[in-house]
């Protein structure tokens, strides 16, 4: 681990009210993701992993603990990072091209027309979607809209990538471009990603480190270096005997969450 | 019968349509000639002392035209539109501030739930007193009511403005005044635009009705003057002024929102 790490919970918890009631989402939780890291956090759902990029982001605050990025507390919205919601919160009266340079408009970037439009069609390019740049996204698939969504938080190159669950919707195929895509990016960029899934063959593609949750209320159950070396061919990895190994492994512990997941 | 039908909708193409359209468009002026001419016809061998006749209200209308129809026409018009260029602007801007701060609103609903309640044209009376007989009551009037109609849509609009977006162009390093320029107008623009389209009708009752009740110009005032003098008549040559003020007004909203709201109708 590095000296100071990029991003930390400090016995980070997460309690939620509401209707009278109190509910823990997230059981204090320590973590450190080092600068450039790919962290992956699987666990069945309301396990508080997204909680834990909120809190990242700044849109939530720790009920105890802290969250701390580059040596500092978190409290406001997070500027360092770009966040992926699960859902693709795309500005729908926006074209493909306006909404992937959305963040390059913003008075704290002053990028020039000239330049936006370029990176613009760089982007687009990456993500594949060429030809597209004039549709609006009530014209575009789910899986097109998703690929808008990854370009718009990669066109300003945030040091820190918050993704959550951002493939689920996809399908399999698809799914394979999009980790090829990703891993080639974030490593071409040197970003910290912080990767929210279900799947945990995902996990293992993406991560540099996968962190497995238990069910409500969360926390750490699991904690397990990926040693699969880079660059990784999200197509092949899959195959391959260390793959198998590390999944079986995080499946055994994964799989009683899972099982007392779905009683909820 | 199911022959027709099995014919009508799809399969026929564009020339199919086209014929369609024109077959409607013919309809249409048969239908309204057909209308006019019994009208017309009622008016000659019936009574036209209730009911005028077209021929009658066409060439009062001619008259009018050459006299000073333009005026009254044009004191409706600029009632309407200068109520609206205070009441639209304030309207979004409460509804705005408002919809953004949840504190204010619930401090100021009883207030505002209150004095919707009042069925506003009864305000007439009242702005008549505090301003005159000229167009300021009219105007403030046509400012209410369309203030109330557009706040109501921009207050729900931006209510409903997905959290995820706000919390998207923060995290972005959005300004305020940019979250305001490139989210919050565009995203409750489509609810300030249904509220415009629900609020141009009423602008012209507003106008009219605070006509009606005291005025020296203006087509209620037409309309007031007309009745007072059993002039059926000029009565009715008011309404279809009004008549087409009123459709030229639906015309122009449709085609403002078709053109703002395009990226919604190439979607589907």
């Amino acid at each position: 681990m590095s000296v100071v790490a990029k991003i930390a919970l400090e016995g980070a918890s997460k309690e939620f009210t509401g209707r009278g009631e109190t509910v823990l989402a997230l059981q204090p939780t320590t973590i450190e993701i080092a600068r450039e890291q790919f962290v992956a956090l699987v666990g069945p759902s309301g396990c508080g992993k997204s909680t834990v990029l909120n809190m990242i982001a700044g849109l939530q605050a720790p009920t105890a603990g802290r969250v701390v990025y580059d040596g500092t507390p978190v409290s406001g919205p997070n500027r360092q990072v770009g966040y992926m919601t699960q859902k693709d919160t795309l500005l729908p009266w926006r074209s493909v091209a306006d909404n992937i340079g959305l963040a390059l408009e913003l008075k704290i970037r002053t990028v020039s027309a000239n330049n936006r439009a370029r990176r613009v069609a760089e982007m687009i390019e990456l993500v594949g979607l060429t030809g597209f740049e004039r549709h609006y996204p009530g014209e575009l698939s789910g899986g097109m809209r998703k690929r808008v969504a990854l370009a718009r938080s990669l066109i300003y190159e945030p040091e820190t990538l918050l993704m959550d669950e951002p493939f689920a919707a996809l399908d399999a195929q698809l799914r394979l471009v999009m980790h090829d895509e990703l891993l080639r990016l974030t490593r071409l960029r040197r970003m910290t990603v912080v990767f929210v899934t279900h799947d945990l063959g995902e996990a293992i593609t993406l991560a540099d480190r996968v962190i497995v949750f238990t069910g409500r209320p969360g926390r750490i159950k699991a904690l397990r270096e990926i040693p699969l070396a880079h660059p990784r061919d999200a197509f092949r990895v899959r195959f391959s005997e260390a793959f198998a190994h590390l999944h079986e492994e995080l499946w055994n512990e994964l799989k009683d969450e899972v099982a007392k997941g779905t009683d909820r | 019968m199911s022959v027709a039908q099995a014919a009508s909708p799809a399969g026929r193409g564009a020339a199919g349509r086209a014929a369609d359209e024109r077959f409607i468009l013919l309809g249409r002026i048969v239908l309204m000639m057909a209308l006019l001419l019994g009208w017309e016809l009622a008016g000659r061998f019936v009574d036209p002392t209730w009911i005028s006749m077209p021929s009658l209200i066409a060439v009062r209308l001619i008259r009018w035209a050459g006299d000073d129809l333009a005026v009254h026409a044009a004191t409706t018009v600029a009632e309407m539109a200068m109520g609206l260029s205070i009441g639209v602007p304030a309207g979004v801007l409460a509804g705005i501030l408002l919809g953004r701060s949840p504190l204010l609103a619930t401090l100021l609903r009883p207030i505002i739930v209150g004095f919707y309640s009042v069925p506003l044209v009864t305000l007439a009376p009242l702005l008549i007193l505090w301003f005159g007989l000229d167009m300021e009551p009219k105007i403030v009037l046509v400012a209410v009511i369309v203030f109330f109609l557009i706040f109501f849509n921009t207050f729900s609009g931006v209510q409903a403005i997905d959290r995820d977006l706000i919390a998207t162009l923060a995290l972005m390093g959005a300004s305020r005044r940019e979250e305001f320029q490139k989210l919050i107008l565009p995203a409750a623009s489509a609810w300030i635009l249904s509220g415009l389209k629900i609020a141009l009708p009423y602008a012209l009752i507003a106008a009219t009705v605070g006509e009606m009740i005291a005025a020296r110009r203006g087509l209620g005032f037409l309309v007031t003057r007309s009745a007072s003098q059993i002039d059926m008549t000029g009565l009715y040559a008011a309404l279809i002024v009004l008549m087409l003020i009123g459709v030229a007004i639906g015309a122009g909203a449709n085609a403002l929102e078709a053109h703002i709201l395009r990226w919604r109708a190439s979607g589907r």
